[in-house]
C-alpha cells in the first residue's frame, strides 16, 4: 500500500512540473499533504501513540489543508491564474523532470543502505530536484514558493525513513514549516503578486 | 546548569525587553546581557571540552567563535542604541527582543555538539536576523527580508537532507542528535558516496550563512538594508556560524577517503567565491553591497585555506577571527557614514577625510585591513595560505587566486580612496551630520587589535586555534 501512495506521490511531482495553472500547483500540495499523511500512517508503525498523532496530524493539518488554503486564497485575492515559465516551456521541464527521475534512481540504486528502502531515496531525491527544478526555471515568486514547498516535502519522506526509530528527526524537520508560514505570511504582508516577476529594488 | 541558566535568562531578558515599554529599562536589560555572555564566554573557557545538557560541548572552536561573539556584541550594543535612538519605542524594543534571540541562537550553534541541535539554531538564526533586516519597515528592507528568509529556507532544507542521509550511516537505531564525537567511529566505515553526498548538502546548505558561493546572495542584499550593528553581526559571527558548521563536518570525515574530495569541493566554493566577488566588486555602486562581497571574498579564501590543508587550517582560522574583527569595525563605521554623507551611493560619496577625519582615518586603515597589506594581521593569514599553495605545488590555484585578489585590491581601493579624498561625481554634498568623537573609539579599537596581531599572535589564542585543527590529518 505504502508503494502506492509513494508513485502517487511521484506522478503529482510529473504533473507539477508541467502544470500551467496556480490553482493545480495549490490542488498538488494540497493531494501531497494528504499522500504525506498516508504514508506516516502506514510507515510509522513502531512509533509510539502521542508522537504519531503529532506528526499525522500536523501533516494533515498543515500540508493538508492549512497550505492550499493559504496558496487558494492569495490566487484568489490576486486574480493571477496561470504560470508564465519566462525561463523554460513545460515540454522541456517535463523532459528534465523525467532525467531528475531517472538520475534519482541511478543515484538511489547507489546509495543502497540497510537502514532506508530505496522507494523512499528515489523519491526524495526526485521531489529534492522537482523542487529545485521549479525554484530555478520559474520566475514567478509564487512557482519558486512551490518549489521551495516541494524539497520540504523530499525533506519528510527522507525524515519518515528513519521515522519509526527516530521521531526526533521528523519533528525537527516538521519545523522547517515555520519558513513556509512566514514566506507565505510575507507575501501577504508584501502584498506580492504571485506572478510577481522578481524583486529588483535591490541592485548592485 | 549554567548553560541552563544562560538559556533561561537570555530567554527572560528578551522576553522583558519585548513586554516593557522604557527604553531605560531596556538598556539596562541589554547592558546586561553583555556581561552575562562575557561571564558565559569567560565560564565556557575555563570549563574548555565539558559537556552540558547532553547536546552542547565547550569544545576550542566553538569557545573561539563565542570569545569573538562576546567582543564584538559589545560594539554591536552601543552602535545599536545610536542607531535607533530615533527610532518608536516598539521597534527599539524589537529590534533589541531580535538581537539578543540571534546572540543566543549563535551561541547554541558554536557549542552545539550534534548536526540536528546546530541545525536547529542555525534556524532559530534565520528568524531573528529576519525580524533585525525588516527593522527600517521600508519597501527595500521587505524586499531584503523576504528574499533572505526564502533563500535561507531552501539552504536549511538542503543541509537538512545532508542530516538526514548522515542519519542513515549512523542507523536506525542510535541516531538520536547525530553528535560528532559518536560519529567520529562510524565514518570510516561508512560508504564513501553518502559522505560525498552528505558533504555537498551540507556545504550548500550551510553556504547560506558562510556566504559562501553558491547561496552567497542571501547575504549581500541583507547587508545592504539591515541597520548597520546587525550587519556587522551577519557579516562576521553569523557567517563563522556556517563556517563552523562546515568545518565541523569536514573535522568528522577528515579521516576517510573522501578528504581530496572535500578539499576539492572546497577550494571550487572558494574560487568561484572569489570569482563572483572581483567581478561584483569592479562595478558596485553601493558601499554596503561592497563590503558584503568582500565578505564573500574572505569566506572564498578561508575555503581555499581548508581545501589546502596543512598550515592552511591555522591560517583559515586566523583569517576567520581577523575577518571578523576588520569587518565588524567597518561596518559599524556605516552608521556614521551615512549621518556625514546621506547616502551609501559610491558616486555621491566623496571628501569623507575633510567632513570627518577620524572617519576618514578609520576607511584607509579598513581598507589596508581588509586588504591584508602589511601591517593588517589578515597579512599573516593570507600569506600562510600562498605558504600552502606553493607547498603543495598548486600553482594554478595560486595564479588564479593571486590574479583575482588583484581584481579585488584594484576595485576596493580605488572606490575607498575616491570616498575619502576625492569630490563627488554626480552631486553636490549635503550638509554632513554631527558625528560624536566616541563613536569612533569602537573601530580604531577593533582594527588596532588586528593591526597587532601582524606582529604578535597571543599564545592563548595560538594554542585555541591548535586545539581547533588538533584532529585535522
Amino acid at each position: 500500500m505504502v508503494n502506492y501512495l509513494i508513485v502517487l506521490f511521484a506522478v503529482t511531482l510529473i504533473y507539477i512540473s508541467v502544470a500551467e495553472r496556480f490553482r493545480i500547483y495549490a490542488g498538488l500540495m494540497g493531494l501531497q499533504g494528504f499522500l504525506l499523511f498516508g504514508i506516516t500512517l502506514l510507515e510509522l508503525q513502531e512509533v509510539n501513540t502521542t508522537n504519531l498523532v503529532i506528526i499525522a496530524s500536523e501533516t494533515v493539518f498543515f500540508k493538508g489543508l492549512v497550505v492550499p488554503f493559504l496558496l487558494f486564497r492569495i490566487i484568489k485575492k490576486t486574480g493571477v491564474y496561470k504560470v508564465h515559465k519566462l525561463a523554460m516551456p513545460g515540454f522541456y521541464l517535463l523532459i528534465l523532470t523525467i532525467i531528475a527521475l531517472i538520475l534519482s534512481l541511478v543515484l538511489s540504486k547507489a546509495l543502497v543502505n540497510p537502514y532506508i528502502n530505496t522507494e523512499y531515496m528515489t523519491i526524495a531525491l526526485f521531489c529534492l530536484f522537482t523542487g529545485m527544478l521549479l525554484i530555478v526555471t520559474h520566475k514567478y515568486i509564487l512557482s519558486q514558493v512551490i518549489g521551495f514547498l516541494v524539497i520540504e516535502n523530499a525533506v519528510f519522506i527522507l525524515s519518515l525513513a528513519v521515522g519509526n526509530k527516530n521521531p526526533m528527526l521528523i519533528n525537527i524537520g516538521i519545523l522547517l514549516d515555520i519558513f513556509v508560514g512566514v514566506l507565505i505570511l510575507g507575501m501577504f504582508a508584501l502584498r506580492l503578486k504571485p506572478h510577481t516577476l522578481e524583486l529588483t529594488r535591490l541592485k548592485d | 546548569m549554567t548553560l541552563t541558566l544562560f538559556f533561561i535568562l537570555s530567554a527572560v531578558m528578551a522576553i522583558l525587553v519585548f513586554i516593557l515599554k522604557n527604553r531605560t529599562i531596556t538598556k539596562n536589560i541589554i547592558i546586561s546581557y553583555i556581561l552575562l555572555h562575557i561571564v558565559f564566554t569567560a565560564y565556557c573557557w575555563i570549563n574548555l571540552n565539558s559537556t552540558e545538557l547532553v547536546y552542547f560541548t565547550f569544545d576550542s572552536a566553538g569557545v573561539l567563535m563565542l570569545a569573538v561573539l562576546s567582543l564584538l556584541l559589545i560594539p554591536t550594543v552601543y552602535h545599536g542604541f545610536v542607531y535607533t535612538k530615533t527610532d518608536k519605542t516598539r521597534n527599539f524594543n524589537i529590534y533589541h527582543t531580535a538581537l539578543i534571540a540571534l546572540v543566543t541562537s549563535m551561541t547554541g550553534a558554536y557549542l552545539a555538539n550534534g548536526m540536528t541541535v546546530l541545525w536547529i539554531f542555525v534556524e532559530a538564526t534565520t528568524l531573528s536576523v529576519a525580524a533585525l533586516v525588516y527593522h527600517d519597515r521600508t519597501e527595500k528592507a521587505l524586499e531584503a527580508t523576504w528574499k533572505y528568509v526564502f533563500i535561507c529556507s531552501v539552504g536549511i532544507a538542503i543541509a537538512y537532507i545532508g542530516i538526514l542521509l548522515l542519519s542513515f550511516i549512523y542507523g536506525r537505531g542510535d541516531a538520536p542528535i547525530l553528535s560528532f564525537s559518536s560519529f567520529l567511529n562510524l565514518a570510516s566505515i561508512a560508504n564513501p558516496l553518502y559522505l560525498k553526498i552528505a558533504f555537498v548538502f551540507v556545504v550548500v546548505g550551510f553556504s547560506t550563512k558562510m556566504g559562501l558561493f553558491p547561496m552567497h546572495t542571501v547575504t549581500t542584499d541583507a547587508h545592504s538594508v539591515a541597520p548597520p550593528p546587525i550587519s556587522a553581526l551577519i557579516s562576521t559571527t553569523l557567517m563563522n556560524v556556517g563556517f563552523l558548521a562546515i568545518f565541523r563536518v569536514y573535522t568528522l570525515f577528515s579521516s576517510t577517503v573522501i578528504l581530496p574530495f572535500m578539499n576539492n569541493v572546497l577550494i571550487l566554493s572558494g574560487i568561484l567565491s572569489l570569482l563572483v566577488a572581483a567581478g561584483y566588486m569592479l562595478k558596485a555602486k553601493h558601499m554596503k553591497r561592497m563590503l558584503a562581497y568582500s565578505s564573500l571574498e574572505n569566506m572564498g579564501l578561508v575555503a581555499i585555506a581548508l581545501g589546502i590543508g596543512g598550515i592552511g587550517y591555522y591560517a583559515a582560522f586566523l583569517l576567520i577571527i581577523l575577518h571578523s574583527l576588520t569587518k565588524a569595525s567597518l561596518f559599524f563605521h556605516m552608521g556614521q557614514f551615512f549621518r556625514v554623507l546621506h547616502t551609501f551611493r559610491l558616486d555621491d560619496c566623496g571628501k569623507y577625510m575633510k567632513l570627518h577625519p577620524a572617519g576618514g582615518l578609520i576607511m584607509l586603515t579598513g581598507l589596508f585591513g581588509i586588504l591584508a597589506i602589511p601591517p593588517s594581521g589578515l597579512f599573516i593569514s593570507e600569506l600562510m595560505i600562498f605558504k600552502g599553495l606553493v607547498f603543495n605545488n598548486q600553482w594554478f590555484l595560486l595564479i588564479v587566486t593571486a590574479l583575482l585578489l588583484c581584481c579585488i585590491i584594484y576595485a576596493l581601493s580605488t572606490r575607498v580612496m575616491h570616498i575619502v579624498f576625492s569630490d563627488p561625481r554626480d552631486i553636490e554634498l549635503q550638509e554632513p551630520g554631527i558625528i560624536k568623537p566616541a563613536e569612533t573609539i569602537s573601530q580604531f579599537v577593533l582594527l588596532g587589535l588586528v593591526f597587532f596581531m601582524c606582529f604578535y599572535q597571543p599564545p592563548f589564542l595560538v594554542e585555541m586555534i591548535n586545539r581547533s585543527i588538533v584532529a585535522l590529518p
